[in-house]
């Protein structure tokens, strides 16, 4: 390769990063930051899993077309030239975040290490009532190797999108109980497991309860203190 | 003689509406007194109220409401906006785009594109309009003043440098002959300013600083004024909301409350000159810019006439001040608070230093999104009631020395919240109706009328009609998309229409014709 033709490459290349910095200006570092770090809301992409794993826009690119609604991002439906562009745009701020010197913004394993286990199991057991519903060797067994650092205490303090079942009664008195699948004042709707359909109906002419376990850790949040917290996270990473 | 008298009618409306073709455009004055067929700024009238005085949409007859006609936009981008609606044609924006609708049909009659650019497209409020002048605010933070007749640019000017981080997505405020423009810009260590531009050519009649520049020691920077403010024209006085200090999530590098970061101001409109100022939050780490509404009402308070200053502030606090002299008449919370250790004697929220962000993380309600943000509340005078969308929340914060202390300088991360309407009481602060909105929150604004009418929005892209007494749901119609904007009321050829939108969609709703 003669030394004129890698200017050139080099040359597209910034071009290709500068295009992708300009859509990402527009459109994302408003939540994710400027630099792809973080800013309001959005989470740091040079820390990104799905980042790490990306090639040329692949798994980028299907997060930004479909976006996260249950996280709040919205859907881009943005042509697969400023995909690319966008993708080459996050690389780029990986690389230089990961090449910075020292300490690094954001959140680090290292810094939800203040808490005391002992203190942390005591709570589990006692006031945290965390006991009633979960159980260190049966379905935390190992939860530490799935998850660590601030996606485990993310999970922890409110597992979003945790199923929840709901019974509805027709009007015929026939009962049916599956997955919920919807609910507002109006309508609820659920996967029936008989047949694998969805079906909904007017709250009005049903009656129907809701069973959501996972509602309890919103309860909980108002009752934590932040040692609680802390003291839970380093009971629940010695869950190995 | 019913039909003379009909064809009399029908005279004297094709003379009005000739007579209005003919004088087309927006006397400041009328902002004063708006007519039941004109919305005439961003938030209707002056007062920041959100409140219709129609009646035709009433509690009996609102069931039947339904769609007049949609528009649609075709944008990636949210309608955030709230139309203006003058001489029949309704203005509204997304970020670089502004249409001109005709209200009776939803037919474009033009639409203006703005040049790309590399600011935020985060969101666009809507426009103003002067005369026959519209002003819009875009993303790389200039300020265009358009042509209502044809779109067509008649100036550009930049408010301010977008380079460094600023950029602007407010509708301005129109006051006699002051365009008055803020700005936001939260990743930069960047000083918020009011300016007041001169609607004719575009110069700038005076600018207020909410902070000292950069690098002023102990000092904050911020202080961003990103919502369109309120006016009193007794007073003379506007009153702005300011953003949150910079950097954001740590208060190394500015010790003190960080004055006039997430406060209340009250200015001159004629000069910028600052009558008063009262902070909602008192040295923020939190993100909590104390913008929205400054809602003016005049009534009694605990048996005394007041002209009051009443805000649901993002921190979680409702506040009644005297908006003569910007004195506390009432400060309450309206939803979960954790970070503060009580209220001073000013009425101000003490900050509880245990819950600045730390390394190790602090769970704070309510989360950065806060209880409320920029979409409108609603006074309804014949209740007393303040209804605004509230979001009961958790976040947790971080921030280490790692994190510097520019710009955002920490992290933060939503946990848990719902949204839920909520009607209070006033003179006492206490909650008196409320009506869960679902899963996340909501975030729609909310309109009341004089007919007892609360038009909002759920979290599930519903939009509804509930009755003002008590918060029951009389009408709803599914959208599919959350609303993000504020819905607005008016009449045109005896026809109550209310229009709301929810994604890019515009959606006009009303009774059905005989």
């Amino acid at each position: 390769m003669s030394v004129a033709f890698a200017g050139a490459d080099r040359a597209a290349e910034t071009k290709l990063i500068e295009s992708g910095q300009a859509v990402f200006l527009q459109r994302c570092a408003f939540c994710h930051g400027r630099d792809a770090g973080g800013g309001e809301t959005g989470p740091d992409l040079t820390r990104s899993k799905l980042v790490a794993s990306d090639v040329g826009g692949d798994k980028i690119g299907e997060v930004v077309r479909a976006g996260r609604p249950s996280g709040g991002m919205p859907a881009f439906n943005l042509p697969a030239g400023e995909i690319t562009a966008l993708a080459a745009f996050v690389h780029e701020e990986k690389k230089l975040a990961e090449s910075q010197k020292g300490g690094r913004r954001g959140v680090d394993d290292a810094d939800l290490q203040t808490g005391n286990a002992a203190a942390g199991k005591s709570y589990f057991e006692g006031a945290g009532t965390c006991s009633k519903c979960h159980s260190p060797t049966g379905d935390l067994a190992g939860v530490a190797t799935r998850y660590h650092g601030l996606k485990l205490e993310e999970r922890m303090l409110y597992p979003s999108h945790a199923p929840a079942s709901v019974t509805v009664t027709l009007p015929s008195g026939e009962t049916v109980t599956g997955k919920l699948e919807y609910h507002d004042e109006f309508t609820v709707g659920l996967k029936d497991p008989a047949t694998g359909w969805y079906r909904s109906w007017p709250v009005s002419q049903v009656k129907y309860q809701i069973d959501a376990p996972a509602e309890a850790h919103a309860e909980l949040l108002g009752k934590y203190t932040d040692d609680d917290i802390h003291n839970l996270m380093a009971y629940l990473q010695t869950l190995r | 003689m019913k039909l003379l008298f009909q064809s009399f009618l029908l005279n004297c409306c094709v003379c009005t509406t000739l007579l209005f073709a003919g004088t087309s455009g927006l006397d400041p004055s009328v902002i004063l007194h708006p007519p039941a067929d004109t919305w005439p700024s961003y938030h209707g009238d002056y007062s920041g109220r959100r409140h219709s005085s129609l009646t035709q949409i009433n509690r009996s007859n609102v069931r039947n409401l339904g769609l007049a006609w949609a528009f649609q936009t075709g944008q990636e981008d949210e309608i955030k906006s709230s139309p203006l609606l003058v001489d029949g044609i309704l203005y509204f924006t997304v970020p670089d785009n502004v249409w001109a609708v005709d209200a009776r049909s939803g037919h474009q009659i033009w639409r203006y594109t703005y040049p790309p650019n590399k600011g935020f497209h985060i969101g666009q409020r809507g426009v103003a309009m002067y005369k026959d002048s519209l002003y819009f605010t875009t993303p790389d933070a200039h300020l265009i003043c358009l042509d209502a007749k044809d779109g067509k640019v008649r100036w550009n000017i930049v408010i301010a440098d977008s380079a460094k981080g600023y950029w602007t997505t407010l509708s301005p405020l129109v006051v006699r002959n002051h365009v008055i423009v803020g700005v936001s810009g939260d990743f930069d260590n960047l000083r918020g300013f009011l300016r007041s531009i001169d609607p004719d050519t575009g110069k700038t009649q005076w600018t207020w600083y909410s902070t000292p520049p950069a690098g002023t020691p102990d000092q904050p920077t911020g202080g961003m004024t990103w919502m369109t403010g309120t006016y009193d024209p007794g007073l003379n006085l506007v009153y702005w909301g300011t953003g949150n200090p910079t950097p954001v999530l740590t208060a190394k590098t500015r010790p003190g409350d960080g004055l006039y970061t997430c406060s209340i101001v009250a200015l001159n409109p004629d000069n910028g000159k600052l009558a008063w100022a009262f902070q909602p939050s008192p040295h923020d780490t939190h993100d909590w810019d104390a913008v929205e509404t400054p809602v003016l009402v005049d009534g009694d308070f605990h048996g005394t006439p007041r002209k009051m200053l009443m805000q649901t502030s993002r921190n979680g606090y409702f506040f009644v001040l005297d908006r003569t002299n910007g004195k506390s008449l009432l400060t309450t919370t309206f939803g979960p608070v954790n970070w503060s250790l009580g209220v001073d004697k000013d009425g101000r929220p003490i900050p509880n230093p245990d819950k600045d962000p730390a390394p190790d993380g602090r769970l704070i309600a309510p989360d950065e999104g806060g209880m409320t943000n920029y979409r409108s509340p609603s006074f309804d005078p014949s209740t007393g009631l303040f209804i605004v969308d509230a979001h009961p929340s958790y976040g947790i914060y971080f921030a280490k020395p790692a994190d510097g202390t520019f710009g955002w300088a920490g992290a933060d991360y939503g946990v848990w919240g719902k949204g839920i309407l909520e009607a209070i009481d006033y003179q006492t602060g206490k909650i008196r109706w409320s009506h869960e909105l679902g899963p996340g929150g909501s975030g729609a604004g909310v309109l009341t009328t004089d007919s007892g009418l609360t038009f909002t929005g759920d979290a599930l892209g519903n939009v509804l009609a509930l009755d003002t007494s008590n918060g029951k749901t009389l009408w709803h119609a599914g959208t599919s998309r959350g609303m993000q904007s504020s819905p607005i009321a008016y009449e045109l050829d005896g026809h109550e229409y209310v229009l709301t939108s929810s994604g890019g969609v515009v959606f006009v709703w009303a009774l059905p014709a005989d």
